[in-house]
């Protein structure tokens, strides 16, 4: 009943399906595994009048205008433990002739300033709108810092004004993120 | 967070194509009804051992193997990611399909029809490697400005059910025999992501507000789900389990199938025969939970406006704004309508040339296959098996041996060319000791060596007890 045929045919397959393996793989790769996207993402834009550095009610200069957005992302654990690089890039196109100090500083949830950065924008006219490119990168410790903060204020700051100022000041900017996710 | 990413973008969860290409026309009346109501069944009477009359386990991935992604081959792991990423594209699936017979038992009746019936219980996921969404979490979309992202790549579907069966076969000829199956689904988890549109853009334009313009345009995003509502509020294991019980046995979602069968002796050699697996759907009517988001919308980014504003006062909530402005422009929706959803249906066909010694049981004649199909030692065929989908039809061809060593030990080889491989070389062997059979299956032995280098791998085994005619 059990010849050697088919002894030799049961043993062959048996051999086959029980001798079966994963072979020359390691899952301990897994470990290394990081996902490093690189995101690029809008940021703030604005386009202030000259009309907003004078007060016409009470004829008085107001030398700095500041606003406040909410960044609620940028604190989250995953995210601020994602970022490795922020690269910001600020597009300005001035066309009051006026140069202008802007700063950005990113406050925590605590009030606390954790990064500040800021820059001069040259002064324009009507006719010839002035470009002004800033692009800070920020790595290492400093994103550290950044990456603490959920809101960033922004602070325009002229050095004089009239009631007879005009132009405006246009600011584009963007953020480029280079994040290791593992 | 990386096991997620390969586990969800990269899709290495999901199982295979439920082509059981070995047993199809096979030894076990039991098995060989399950995949072809319409087969000569030659047993008096049939049953299974509870739990143990089928064990099928199928898992696959139509463009990547195990060894593929960790191989010891002194490459970077991220760069053998990155590879397959853009080597597979989004019609690359992966599947899982694992079935569990409860119990499956027959007989033959005084008029000569064969009746059968059982249950058992089915695991069954496909998913559409989403490609574009792969890409963007692991590139991001700096280098990809102006490329569009596309939400119908996202297409997954699973289901885990018990099916009730019970089917009638009969040789109407002495050629010919028929056999139909009526089946009825009882859901016990469902979900289903198909049908999706719309596309995710960054697109650098000049004379826009800000330095890009983030879209997604006629996005029809959705998810539809049974089963998972109750899970997700149950507060105890006890009370999951209980839940996923109560849908096995009907208290969930209900639906009906059939499956028919022929085969026909052309001559008392050469046999024909086919059959169509699981024609219906499952109606989803309780515990239902879908999910859609759907609309346009274009980031800008936040536009600071610089109010003038008390020493203290709040200036506007910019971010919150955004906020409501995206729920308000793409909401979410949260519904707990029906859906039916159509069984992924199967076919199956052959052709078979019977050859060599004659071994009916009773000696020289087999009265009951006068003029018909003569059963023989040796057996070569072709197989065609095809499933279908949400992306259209995945096709598997296969040529056979079949030969039967000794009355109670039977061995059958199949060569098997299908959307995972071209070397997919199958072997089972069914051994009978007195009334009590057991069979084993598995394809793509050429990578038994090491399953990691296999892009799929099927198995099926069982015991039935079966009592052959007088």
């Amino acid at each position: 009943m059990l010849n050697y045929k088919n002894f030799l045919f049961i043993f062959s397959l048996l051999c086959v399906l029980f001798t079966s393996c994963v072979r020359d793989t390691d899952f301990e790769q897994s470990k290394e595994i990081t996902l490093r996207p690189v995101v690029e993402l809008n940021l703030i834009y604005f386009d202030v009048n000259a009309s907003q550095f004078y007060d016409s009610i009470a004829n008085t200069p107001i030398l700095t205008v500041r606003d406040t957005t909410a960044l609620d992302f940028l604190d989250g654990e995953d995210i601020s433990d994602a970022i490795k690089r922020a690269e910001f890039f600020f597009k300005f196109e001035n066309e009051i002739p006026r140069d202008f100090q802007v700063d950005f500083d990113f406050i925590s949830e605590n009030d606390e300033l954790t990064y500040s950065t800021q820059t001069t924008v040259n002064q324009g006219t009507s006719e010839q709108i002035e470009t002004t490119i800033f692009e800070p990168i920020v790595e290492e410790e400093e994103i550290d810092q950044l990456t603490t903060a959920n809101r960033v204020v922004v602070k325009v700051t002229i050095p004089s004004s009239s009631a007879t100022l005009t132009g405006n000041l246009n600011l584009q900017s963007k953020v480029t993120y280079f994040l290791e996710i593992d | 967070m990386k096991m997620y990413f390969i586990y969800i973008v990269l899709g290495l969860t999901i199982c295979n194509a439920q082509n059981k290409q070995i047993l199809y026309e096979w030894e076990s009346p039991a098995q060989s009804l399950m995949l072809n109501p319409g087969t000569n069944v030659e047993s008096q009477y049939h049953y299974g051992f509870p739990f143990l009359s089928q064990i099928h386990i199928n898992a696959g991935a139509s463009g990547v193997s195990t060894f593929d992604i960790f191989g010891e081959d002194g490459r970077d792991i991220n760069d053998k990611i990155r590879d397959k990423i853009f080597e597979l594209d989004n019609n690359d699936f992966f599947t899982v399909n694992q079935q569990l017979e409860l119990i499956n038992f027959g007989w033959r009746s005084k008029n000569d029809i064969y009746f059968s019936g059982g249950i058992y219980q089915e695991l069954d996921v496909i998913a559409y490697f989403p490609k574009d969404f792969a890409i963007l979490a692991w590139e991001g979309n700096r280098d990809y400005l102006g490329y569009e992202f596309d939400f119908s790549d996202i297409n997954l579907q699973g289901d885990l059910f018990t099916v009730y069966h019970f089917g009638i076969n009969k040789q109407v000829s002495n050629k010919l025999t028929m056999g139909f199956r009526l089946k009825v689904y009882s859901s016990m988890l469902s979900f289903r992501s198909k049908n999706n549109t719309g596309t995710f853009t960054t697109t650098q334009t000049d004379g826009t507000n800000n330095v890009y313009e983030h879209t997604i345009s006629n996005l029809d995003l959705g998810v539809e789900t049974s089963g998972y509502a109750s899970l997700r509020d149950a507060e105890s294991n006890g009370e999951r389990t209980s839940s996923l019980i109560g849908g096995a046995f009907f208290g969930g979602n209900v639906g009906v199938g059939i499956d028919a069968g022929v085969t026909y002796a052309v001559t008392n050699q050469l046999e024909a025969t086919a059959s169509i697996l699981d024609l219906g759907a499952i109606f989803h009517r309780k515990d239902t939970e879908n999910y859609r988001a759907s609309g346009n919308y274009t980031l800008d980014g936040i536009e600071l406006i610089f109010p003038e504003i008390v020493d203290g006062e709040p200036t506007f909530p910019y971010y919150d704004n955004l906020e409501d402005e995206i729920e308000r422009e793409i909401p979410i929706d949260t519904l707990t309508t029906n859906y039916s959803q159509f069984r992924p249906a199967k076919i199956n066909a052959g052709l078979t040339y019977n050859f060599g010694r004659t071994i009916n049981r009773s000696g020289d004649c087999d009265c009951r296959n006068m003029g018909g199909k003569r059963t023989t030692v040796e057996a070569v065929g072709l197989q065609y098996y095809s499933v279908f989908r949400p992306k259209g039809a995945q096709i598997a061809g296969t040529i056979f041996y079949r030969r039967r060593f000794a009355e109670w030990l039977s061995a059958k080889a199949t060569y098997t060319l299908d959307s995972y491989s071209a070397k997919n070389i199958g072997l089972g062997v069914s051994v009978k000791l007195g009334q009590v059979n057991f069979y084993v299956a598995a394809d793509n032995l050429l990578d038994y060596g090491n399953i990691a280098k296999a892009k799929s791998v099927s198995l099926q085994l069982g015991f039935n007890v079966i009592v052959d005619q007088e």
